[in-house]
């Protein structure tokens, strides 16, 4: 068996307010091979944010080890965990943060920049990128000229430019109504059939229920 | 990221905000915009005076008697004249002897300053001609009624290049108009074209009598030490003078340098306190920008978490905002340099102020705005960089 793309060993994050020790995340072990769609759910507080932070290594375990792709995240220094996150996470968030006054090209294009690709290779692979997820006749919009639903495909279409090994989703149907959910959510399930990885965190059980695999988070812990 | 992607996004950012951006960069506009004018006012008047003074002869002795007799007559003879000329390192001396009279040619009248010299004058003084001939030795030895004319006088009686050889009377006494010479500008001082050169013992004999002279021009040679020569020549008329050692001398040695680098250190020191003053709003605009880029960091922070998460290190938001606010400081910077320069044209043309720009101060000062933005763009740059993506992220 091939190394899992995501492998957590025993990991927990402790939050000190002032003299007080929260634990967010508490011992939790998880394997994730490459081309699976795995959904990780749980109600508010049961420690969602804390694991999409700790998985797209914006954030490091307090305790435990992370491997992304081999990569020992918890012992990477901030430069980095960026690289890593550049080169190897889509990040798909629920308030889609496009950068705003920016057009839906410019912001499909801004992870490229910072891996070093040139502008007119950017701006090609940009709009094939939008294309592909039928926004070929947006590429010039700001993003406050889109719906919610166009708003997330550009945000889809970001993290998918740079071709990462994982695409990691946060709530990415949050803000929207039941049909543009249903088509962010199809999707990504069309994304993990052309073969690529996909998690999405989420609380809502039928969002959930469009992934292969479900792991339910309790109060940090994952339940059985 | 390369310095030109860098560009390009804080062009682009400044774009989507002008009128701030425009604001922002007012103050550093303004601020150079001063200090190109001012300095440029200070380094214009430096070289007017110091030039007014190069025109009256920079390596130039004047030596004038301590006192003068009742009838006018002083220690300072021909003869001594004629010696100084055997110094080492002299390298023309001329007398003068100058007296105000009003000279007429046809029907207008000025009254002007008459000085008897000799054919060494022209050198010595750095004059040239600019019509004609200046005194020659022959005219001076002969005594002959010739004039030379300042260029200014020349204006005045409506005399030009035709007027060569014809008569003017100085004084009521009739005198040959020989030559015309080259003007050389307004004096702060005296006009050094507002008079007339005559053979020196024609004034002796028709104004001021005796055979004194009123005060000696010498030239030394450029090679020559100045400090040295002066001691000859101080030497050789007390010598002359038959003063005792524990006499005063009875003549003053004056050194044109000596005013000329009095000038040139009193106006140098002018331009460095305009300079100062102006470069005071240049820092005020500088803190203009921190200011504005301070404010920007945080109605970013969301942007700076976004660009945080998909991949850009904390170098390159550093970068960003850096470059920024360089961005804002150059830009303002050379727009401050062509209003500087603008506004120093037009002061010339309605105020008649002369201002000189060497290409070292406006370099300086668009690298002073540059400089403005490096101290000043920091601090905020630094803040942006060290955000924490997950708290960026979260902000509203």
């Amino acid at each position: 068996m091939t190394t899992p793309l995501i492998d957590l060993d025993r990991v927990s994050r402790v939050y000190r307010m002032g003299p007080v020790e929260v634990p967010a995340l508490a011992d939790v072990s998880l394997q994730i091979q490459t081309g699976e769609f795995v959904a990780i759910v749980g109600p508010s507080g049961s420690g969602k944010s804390t694991m999409m932070n700790i998985l797209g290594c914006l954030d490091r375990p307090t305790h435990g080890s992370y491997h992304l792709a081999g990569a020992p995240v918890a012992e990477l220094d901030d430069d980095s965990l960026a690289r890593l996150r550049s080169r190897t996470i889509g990040f798909v968030f629920q308030s889609y943060n496009l950068l705003p006054r920016t057009s839906a090209l410019e912001n499909v294009a801004t992870p490229l920049l910072y891996q070093g690709v040139r502008r007119a290779e950017r701006l090609r692979r940009a709009r094939a990128t939008l294309e592909r997820l039928g926004l070929g006749d947006r590429v010039d919009h700001e993003p406050t000229e889109l719906s919610g639903g166009q708003q997330q495909r550009v945000a889809i279409a970001r993290a998918l430019v740079t071709e990462p090994a994982l695409i990691l989703a946060d709530e990415p149907t949050g803000n929207l109504d039941s049909h543009a959910g249903a088509d962010v959510t199809a999707l990504l399930r069309e994304l993990h059939r052309t073969g690529r990885t996909v998690v999405l965190i989420t609380h809502d059980i039928d969002v959930a229920a469009t992934a292969d695999r479900q792991i339910h988070l309790l109060d940090g812990r994952l339940a059985a | 990221m390369s310095a030109l992607e860098l560009l390009r996004l804080a062009l682009s950012r400044l774009r989507t905000n002008r009128l701030r951006a425009a604001l922002t960069m007012l103050g550093v506009i303004i601020g150079v915009a001063s200090v190109v004018a001012l300095v440029g006012v200070g380094q214009g008047t430096t070289s007017r005076i110091t030039d007014d003074l190069a025109s009256l002869g920079t390596n130039l002795l004047t030596i004038s008697p301590t006192e003068q007799n009742q009838d006018g007559s002083t220690s300072l003879t021909l003869d001594d004249v004629t010696a100084i000329a055997d110094v080492p390192g002299v390298a023309g001396v001329a007398p003068e002897v100058s007296t105000s009279q009003e000279v007429t040619a046809f029907d207008e009248s000025t009254t002007t300053t008459i000085v008897g010299t000799t054919s060494a004058y022209a050198d010595v003084r750095a004059y040239t001609v600019w019509q004609g001939t200046t005194l020659t030795p022959v005219s001076v030895e002969r005594e002959l009624r010739v004039a030379v004319l300042g260029a200014s006088v020349a204006d005045d009686l409506g005399l030009s290049e035709a007027a060569i050889g014809s008569e003017i009377s100085i004084g009521g006494i009739g005198f040959t108009v020989i030559g015309i010479l080259q003007p050389k500008g307004g004096s702060g001082f005296q006009n050094p074209d507002d008079q007339v050169l005559v053979p020196v013992a024609a004034v002796q004999k028709y104004f001021v009598g005796g055979d004194s002279v009123r005060s000696i021009g010498v030239s030394v040679d450029p090679s020559a030490d100045m400090d040295t020569t002066n001691a000859r020549i101080t030497a050789l008329l007390r010598e002359r003078h038959d003063l005792a050692a524990t006499d005063d001398d009875d003549f003053e040695i004056f050194d044109q340098t000596q005013l000329l680098a009095a000038a040139s250190s009193i106006s140098g020191t002018l331009t460095l306190l305009l300079g100062g003053i102006a470069s005071i709003s240049l820092v005020v605009g500088g803190i203009g920008i921190m200011n504005i880029m301070l404010v920007s960091v945080r109605e970013r922070t969301r942007e700076i978490g976004i660009r945080k998460a998909i991949g850009a290190r904390a170098l390159d938001i550093l970068a960003q905002f850096l470059v920024e606010a360089l961005t804002l400081s150059l830009l303002g910077g050379l727009l401050g340099v062509a209003l500087g320069l603008g506004v120093s044209a037009l002061i010339a043309q309605v105020a008649g102020w002369s201002f000189a720009f060497t290409p070292t101060t406006l370099i300086a000062a668009v690298m002073s705005s540059l400089l403005v933005g490096v101290v000043f763009g920091v601090w905020p740059a630094r803040q942006a960089a060290r955000l924490d993506p997950i708290a960026a992220l979260r902000y509203e």
